[in-house]
């Protein structure tokens, strides 16, 4: 990781919002560490900057979400069956809305890992995401292949 | 992959504290987005998701505001919780839907 992605605390939420300097910079971690790595809670506040970029990422990956929602949907109710294959559409669009729900909650677990990780100015926690996002979708392509073979056999 | 340092904001960080107040809001209007998908055939299950829009859309006006780790965790949290909500209740529509040769059409004894 590059030494300025994890720079010591300058900006707080207070400093950007215009509601008092809040501190200031907290670089030392002299009596912030009192909860003990298992709590959340613990290390110093990051820079403002670092928390917001975060939570971007899981907004993000929340949309991702739910346009995986909205795909599988859209392929149950809007496409016409399948011919010879009455149950395609749900074999193909079910899979996704769940994956649309899994993406959620593995966002949250990323979310809460890397703030815990810019709290102790520990190397940022690597994301499965990217992962389960692309073996899914590749095996639903494959389902989707198969589907659209029995479909032609029929 | 190294990101060069953002200069402008540097000069500016309320610049990362708007780009997330949109990314909110973004995130508001795809659960909009999602509603009026889902309204087409499910009106209910449409209206449910579509009230869910001001709700995220104020979960980000909270957000500029200092606050600790815990209640940004919960805020967080509650999006996933909804997120999650939705795709339940989409593989509810998704099953119950009455298109044509749907899953009900598998299961004779369902009609």
């Amino acid at each position: 990781m590059p030494d300025h992605w994890r720079r010591p605390a300058r900006v707080t939420i207070g400093e950007l919002t215009g509601e008092g300097a809040g501190g200031g910079a907290t670089s030392s971690r002299d009596g912030h560490d009192d909860l003990g790595p298992g709590s959340s809670d613990a290390g110093t506040e990051p820079d403002a900057r670092f928390t917001l970029a975060n939570e971007r990422t899981f907004l993000a990956w929340n949309r991702t979400a739910l346009a995986l929602v909205v795909a599988g949907l859209g392929i149950v109710q809007l496409l016409p069956p399948f011919p010879g294959v009455p149950w395609g559409r749900h074999l193909l669009g079910v899979p996704l809305i769940v994956l649309g729900a899994a993406v959620s909650v593995i966002a949250y677990r990323d979310w809460q890992r890397t703030q815990v990780a810019l709290r102790h100015r520990a190397p940022l926690p690597r994301s499965v995401l990217p992962q389960v996002l692309a073996a899914t979708i590749a095996g639903i392509a494959v389902l989707a292949a198969i589907v659209l073979l029995v479909s032609a056999v029929r | 992959m190294v990101p060069p340092p953002d200069e402008r904001e540097d000069a500016d960080p309320g610049l990362a504290a708007e780009r997330t107040r949109l990314a909110w809001a973004r995130t508001a209007i795809a659960f909009a987005a999602v509603g009026a998908a889902i309204l087409r055939r499910q009106p209910v299950a449409g209206l449910i998701v579509l009230a869910i829009t001001p709700v995220v859309w104020g979960l980000g006006r909270v957000v500029a505001r200092g606050e600790g780790h815990e209640p940004r965790a919960r805020r967080l949290l509650l999006v996933t919780v909804i997120v999650t909500g939705v795709a339940v209740l989409a593989v509810a529509v998704a099953l119950l839907s009455h298109g044509p040769a749907s899953l009900r059409d598998l299961l004779p004894y369902v009609r």
